[in-house]
């Protein structure tokens, strides 16, 4: 009796705890049976969707189809220019204007991916040292319209690298030539200045430094093209103008019918 | 008679010279790609655009009604402007006069205007719950309706968007209430305007 008596106030005791421990165990059950039931619902689901999208279950790949290994990609041949000219002038005639500006725009694409072309061959097989990446030329055109012709050319060597981009006859470009040539940067004489205004080759010019991109020349060229010239890993602002040197932006402003 | 006639003339004369220039454009354009001037090539393809959209713009404004309901067109306000690049061309045509009257606006065949168009086909560019704003379809074309009030003279407009591909018609009306906007607004052949302008 005493000993009974003695368990039932171990009992009461302990009884918070355990009310306690057994609320957080049924929670825990009740949490794992959630658990599963999910997961056998999502299978489920999983299945039928399988079913009937005509997809094998994962895990099973007795019934997939292949997968391609291969192939040589698209054929990246500009638009036909005389062809497309052709076409525009007979859809003109035909009164067909939609067709006839389709084919003015596959013929400026092919011309424009042409000019972009013939500037990259005019550009300098080494700057400085650092060798051309071939891989890494671009010609982007756009046909018509805001983003116009891009051109890209890479040289790397180590860890130093001098890449640039050509930006013609886009039509915010010439928002932006307005902006730079006329001294639309401010420049402080504080520490702080990262930036000023320079002459490349007599062009009005603005340099950049920033220690994680390294050195960039923004030189407008005419009415509607931008070169911007980026080295990276140059210790210098003079070495990174001389390396510069070698292009000949005279003939890039020519190619690119810029004054 | 007479009036009819030499504006028949002044139409017609009007368009041949427009052919001539772009054909025109087009000889530029062929002779400097062969001669290798591809800057020249290229500017001449700038030029036959242009004409091109001058062109497309004056057919479309062949296409829209002569009056709306009861408004008369006002040809002198009859207009197109073709800019090079991004804004693409503005079509304009209104009527009526007076207080009354109702205004389409069509830019076509820009990039701008393909960004606009992404928003306003999003669905939750909706119903508003004051009414100002309601989606409604014209000719199968989705569009956003809105009412604005003038709060000094109390008068109410109605602005009707409808984005196509690249383009963006807007039809303006004042003094006209729902019924008569969309009515009117029905009045645009909206499919043979896409149909030229795609």
């Amino acid at each position: 009796m005493k000993n009974l008596f003695k368990l039932l106030i171990v009992m009461f005791l302990i009884n918070p705890f355990l009310n306690s421990h057994a609320q957080g165990l049924l929670k825990k059950i009740k949490q794992k049976v959630g658990q599963a039931t999910d997961r056998a619902i999502d299978k489920k689901i999983d299945q039928s969707i399988d079913k009937s999208v005509g997809v094998s279950p994962a895990g099973n790949n007795k019934n997939s189809g292949p997968g391609n290994k291969g192939g040589a990609g698209l054929i990246t041949v500009p638009p036909n220019v005389n062809e497309n000219l052709k076409d525009a002038g007979a859809s003109f005639t035909a009164n067909n204007y939609g067709e006839a500006r389709y084919s003015v725009q596959q013929a400026m694409l092919g011309v424009e991916m042409e000019i972009g072309k013939k500037i990259l061959k005019e550009l300098p097989e080494t700057v400085a040292g650092l060798k051309k990446i071939t891989d890494d030329d671009q010609v982007t055109s756009t046909g018509w319209g805001w983003a116009g012709l891009t051109i890209q050319r890479n040289y790397r060597e180590n860890d130093r690298q001098l890449d640039l981009v050509i930006a013609n006859n886009s039509v915010w470009m010439a928002a932006v030539n307005m902006y730079l040539a006329n001294g639309g940067y401010a420049q402080t004489t504080n520490s702080q200045q990262n930036w000023k205004q320079t002459k490349f080759k007599g062009n009005r010019a603005i340099i950049e430094f920033d220690q994680s991109s390294g050195y960039k020349l923004s030189v407008p060229l005419g009415q509607t093209s931008l070169i911007v010239f980026n080295g990276i890993n140059f210790d210098t602002e003079s070495s990174f103008m001389n390396a510069l040197s070698a292009f000949d932006v005279e003939g890039i402003k020519k190619t690119l019918g810029e004054k | 008679m007479k009036k009819i006639l030499i504006l028949l003339f002044a139409v017609s004369l009007s368009s041949n010279l427009w052919a001539q220039d772009f054909n025109k454009y087009l000889a530029t354009a062929r002779t400097a790609y062969s001669a290798g001037k591809l800057e020249d090539s290229r500017f001449a393809m700038e030029q036959m655009m242009q004409e091109l959209d001058m062109t497309i713009g004056r057919e479309v404004l062949k296409l829209l009604p002569a009056k709306m309901d009861a408004l008369e067109q006002n040809s002198a306000a009859d207009n197109v402007i073709g800019t090079v690049g991004f804004l693409g061309v503005m079509i304009h045509r209104d009527y009526g006069k007076n207080d009354k009257k109702a205004e389409i606006d069509i830019i076509t065949n820009s990039p701008l205007i393909a960004s606009i168009n992404t928003i306003l086909a999003i669905p939750f560019v909706g119903n508003s719950k004051d009414g100002t704003q309601k989606r409604v379809k014209i000719e199968g074309y989705k569009g956003l309706l809105q009412k604005n009030i003038d709060t000094q003279t109390n008068k109410v407009t109605y602005e009707l968007q409808i984005p196509f591909n690249s383009t963006l018609l807007t039809f303006k009306t004042t003094d006209a209430d729902e019924n008569q906007v969309m009515k009117m607004a029905s009045q645009i052949p909206i499919s043979e305007i896409a149909k030229m302008l795609q």
